[in-house]
């Protein structure tokens, strides 16, 4: 019988976290953190719910279908974050625009979705990742992806490859082109799912003329190495320059020796709604979806104050943990069977020493320090017992 | 090496045909009661149609071949870069005809049985119907003869089992033909590899 008691239940889509996990989660991201400080990176911490129409600021109508929302005893309508991007735009527009730019800024905590059950979907999770902001330079981008990556790599994340895409390059194959909402959500589907069949039917239903046609229905096929970015359609000026901002990104990595990891996507146009310039995403072998994802967005930071081109990315720290394997120790080094100068001493030194705080006889004292994994007992008396 | 996903049924046969065109050897997969074969071709796994989408989806599979049909149903986010030609058929809405003669849009409060409640929801949501869903695992032609349901939303191939039971289709909701999917992390860690078997089979396709 599945208990019907509410009181013991848990919400679908969050967690309990404790011992070896819980341990793991934080190493994860503790070291994520020393990797964005030793770039230049500081930590802005946003508030866990704000005024609903703030975060709903360019963030598209499916992340605003997602949000969290309740009531704040005046009335107005609060939200989860359901990213860090938008709430640190809000601060930047707000309070930072007149700052020495660029800004760089580096976060970690919990965003909540209200996500149907998929691959790796939770609807508590957490995000680290960084903002680089005030910087419309390739340069800016070539960081954000190089600092994601290394960040993987510092996580002991080796083998993973990135897309890079620009949303720029389909928004200027359809510069002259008007679509309806319905035609313009088919045409994004299409493209989401590289189904070339959807993708000519629409196409098909559209007046175009026939370079833009023949460019749009060759978007499925365009992913690979640089060779993409020749054969790319050119249909006007934009779309060259979204091409070589992309040859401009992909050329800086390489001075990372992160080129390798790279593969073109020019199809992708999944992320924010907010993202107007290189998006990219992070994915690792053995985990069937995405533990990064990020992009320029040029047109956010305006809407709560002056205009600032600004980049940024979010690794999900629940999903490298899938990737990862377990490693993490919590056993302490040591129980003691009363406190003394010595546990204090050890702790100090960086030991983890646990005190016995029940009055255990010497063997259940072992039997329990065995349980924990400890390497050594410390007896009142002074003796030290090895464990194997 | 890749893994592939292939889904038992109507679709199994001409998808084993495709892969072996192409020089893979799955035709154990089907041979043995094996649920996985591995050999220097590949990994094969043979599966429920609706649960193609969630292996590859994960990742558990690198890419399979699915009906249209199931693929839209599970709202899986996979790609899918081709479709094959075959395994045919219509997600239609149908009922008795008495329903079609008092115009089944005015009717408020009509039960719906379906083998594919996700799609046919959306489906009623979009034309602002509100009905009353009711999923059955088999023989959804059943339910509009016992008055379990007014209508039903189901598959077809040439519509005499419709017929048969005495039911006119009412609209159509989608097309559906065999597709092949491919998991998102796998078309990029893979690259090379995915895109020349997309590649072959889009080959395979206009040769035949």
């Amino acid at each position: 019988m599945i208990s019907q008691q509410v009181d013991k239940q848990l919400p679908y889509g969050v967690a309990d976290l404790f011992f070896k996990d819980a341990a793991r989660k934080r190493a994860v991201e503790h070291t994520l953190i020393d990797t964005w400080k030793r770039w230049g990176y500081s930590e802005i911490i946003p508030p866990l719910f704000e005024y609903y129409e703030s975060l709903a600021a360019e963030a598209g109508p499916q992340l605003r279908d997602e949000m969290y929302r309740f009531f704040d005893r005046d009335g107005r309508t609060l939200a989860l974050r359901a990213d860090f991007t938008i709430p640190v735009a809000r601060i930047v527009g707000t309070k930072l625009y007149d700052r020495a730019m660029p800004l760089r800024f580096f976060y970690v905590g919990s965003v909540f979705r209200y996500e149907v059950p998929q691959a790796g979907v939770r609807r508590e999770f957490t995000q680290a990742g960084i903002e680089l902001i005030g910087a419309s330079t390739p340069d800016a981008d070539a960081e954000a992806i190089a600092l994601s990556m290394t960040g993987l790599r510092a996580i002991g994340l080796t083998d993973f490859r990135f897309t890079l895409g620009n949303t720029a390059y389909l928004r200027a194959l359809l510069k002259n082109v008007s679509l309806n909402e319905t035609q313009a959500l088919g045409l994004r589907d299409a493209l989401r799912r590289k189904s070339t069949a959807a993708l000519d039917r629409l196409l098909d239903g559209l007046s175009l003329d026939s370079l833009t046609k023949k460019a749009l229905a060759q978007l499925p096929a365009l992913g690979g190495g640089t060779e993409v970015l020749d054969r790319a359609p050119r249909v006007n000026d934009e779309s060259s320059q979204a091409l070589e901002r992309l040859r401009g990104v992909f050329t800086l990595l390489d001075r990372f020796g992160l080129k390798n990891y790279v593969t073109f996507d020019l199809a992708e146009n999944r992320g924010m709604a907010y993202y107007t310039g290189i998006i990219f995403e992070g994915f690792v072998a053995g985990l069937g979806f995405s533990v990064a994802s990020g992009g320029r967005y040029d047109n956010l930071v305006a809407h709560f104050g002056p205009n600032i081109p600004s980049v940024g990315f979010a690794i999900g720290v629940e999903r490298v943990l899938m990737a990862l394997k377990p490693s993490a120790s919590i056993a302490p080094d040591a129980i003691a069977e009363d406190y003394s100068d010595q546990v204090a001493a050890s702790r100090a030194g960086g030991q983890i020493v646990e005190v016995d705080v029940l009055k255990r006889s010497r063997d259940k004292l072992r039997e329990y320090a065995r349980a924990r994994g400890a390497r050594e007992v410390w007896f009142r008396d002074g003796g030290v017992e090895k464990l194997s | 090496m890749i893994t592939i996903a292939l889904a038992k049924g109507r679709l199994q046969t001409p998808s084993i045909k495709v892969f072996e065109s192409l020089g893979y050897e799955p035709r154990d997969a089907c041979d043995s009661r094996k649920l996985v074969i591995e050999n220097h071709t590949g990994r094969f796994l043979l599966a429920k149609p609706m649960d193609v989408p969630t292996y590859v989806e994960y990742g558990a599979a690198d890419v399979g071949i699915v009906g249209q049909d199931a693929l839209r149903e599970s709202g899986c986010d996979v790609y899918e870069p081709v479709v094959l030609g075959y395994g045919n058929c219509r997600l239609i809405v149908a009922g008795k005809p008495e329903v079609q003669a008092d115009g089944w849009r005015m009717l408020a409060g009509l039960r719906v049985a379906t083998k594919y409640p996700r799609c046919a929801q959306a489906y009623f949501s979009s034309h602002g119907l509100s009905v009353e869903i009711i999923e059955v695992y088999g023989s959804v032609e059943l339910a509009p003869a016992v008055g379990l349901a007014d209508l039903i939303v189901d598959v077809v191939d040439t519509g005499r089992t419709l017929r048969e039971n005495g039911l006119v289709e009412l609209d159509e909701i989608f097309k559906s033909q065999a597709a092949l999917i491919v998991n998102r992390a796998s078309h990029t860690l893979k690259a090379e590899e995915i895109r020349r078997l997309i590649e072959e089979v889009e080959n395979q396709i206009r040769n035949s």
